[in-house]
């Protein structure tokens, strides 16, 4: 995964991003068991490794806009 | 084809990973393959490499959690680790559907002579439905994951080279994706995870 500094803003852009997603959504990523919304949010704040994870998928999504396949 | 497929049943990921890999246990007995199903308690150590050693299955199939340098079974023992027994996957063509093992155990499994080896560099990711663990195959968030994984398996049962079946998954993964960005589509927040997997799914393969 890159290194990169993870800035307040970006935090915040990404929780926002996962507070659309329905609360009965469960996410499995790394060994963890299966996470609600609210805990990934949590992990993100916290900046854990679950945290930087996510944040790093949700940039690495918006990086790749522009070559979405259509 | 003589077939292996590791699918241990311990936890809530693995439960997920046990079903979706049972369609590819069915699917090779329908086509009239040889399969070797290592399920629930039976994905130890010990009966992996008594199954390696005495019956030479040619392409392996693992299910479970991960790490860089391994890949584990029931109740997260670990099964191959790269600096331990990763020779045992000499001549074989291997799958691993688990995090990250596609970043260090990956490139040492082809240098012990594996012919390929199908995983990820990075975590694996999918999303479930809280109230479909009972239906796993029924959860319409973890089926875009689980199909697009699901995809090399077919596609090596089928009889395709690894690098064929690596490719026919990026195809669903991209064909997935279009689907979900659609304007009318549904939880369209799979897609992120969707294209973190079809990125880091790495095919690596003898020279």
């Amino acid at each position: 995964m890159e290194t990169e500094v993870i800035t307040e803003d970006i935090i915040n852009l990404v929780i926002a991003r996962l507070k659309t997603i329905p609360e009965n959504a469960r996410l499995s990523v790394g060994n963890s068991e299966q996470m609600q919304v609210a805990d990934i949010i949590d992990q993100v704040r916290n900046q854990t490794e679950i945290g930087k994870q996510v944040i790093e998928t949700q940039l690495f999504f918006l990086r790749s806009l522009s070559n979405l396949p259509s | 084809m003589y077939l292996l497929v590791t699918r241990p049943k311990h936890d809530s990921v693995t439960h997920y990973l046990y079903y979706w890999a049972g369609l590819l246990v069915d699917e090779a007995k329908k086509k009239g393959l040889r399969v070797i199903d290592l399920e629930k308690t039976k994905a130890t150590k010990k009966k992996l490499e008594s199954y390696l050693k005495k019956q030479q299955p040619d392409t392996l199939i693992f299910n479970g959690h991960g790490s860089p340098d391994c890949i584990t079974g029931h109740n997260n023992e670990t099964l191959i680790e790269a600096n331990g027994n990763a020779e045992i996957l000499k001549d074989k063509v291997v799958y691993m559907r688990s995090c990250e093992s596609g970043k260090v155990l990956g490139p040492i499994s082809i240098k012990h002579g594996a012919k390929a080896f199908i995983g990820y560099d990075e975590p694996y990711q999918f999303w479930t439905q809280e109230d479909a663990i009972r239906e796993p195959l029924k959860d319409p968030l973890a089926k875009p994951f689980l199909t697009t994984s699901n995809q090399i398996g077919i596609s090596l049962i089928k009889g395709k080279t690894p690098k064929e079946a690596h490719a026919d998954s990026v195809a669903v993964y991209k064909k997935e994706i279009a689907r979900l960005l659609q304007s009318d589509a549904e939880n369209t927040f799979l897609v992120m995870a969707l294209m973190w997997n079809m990125q880091h799914q790495v095919c690596l393969a003898q020279k």
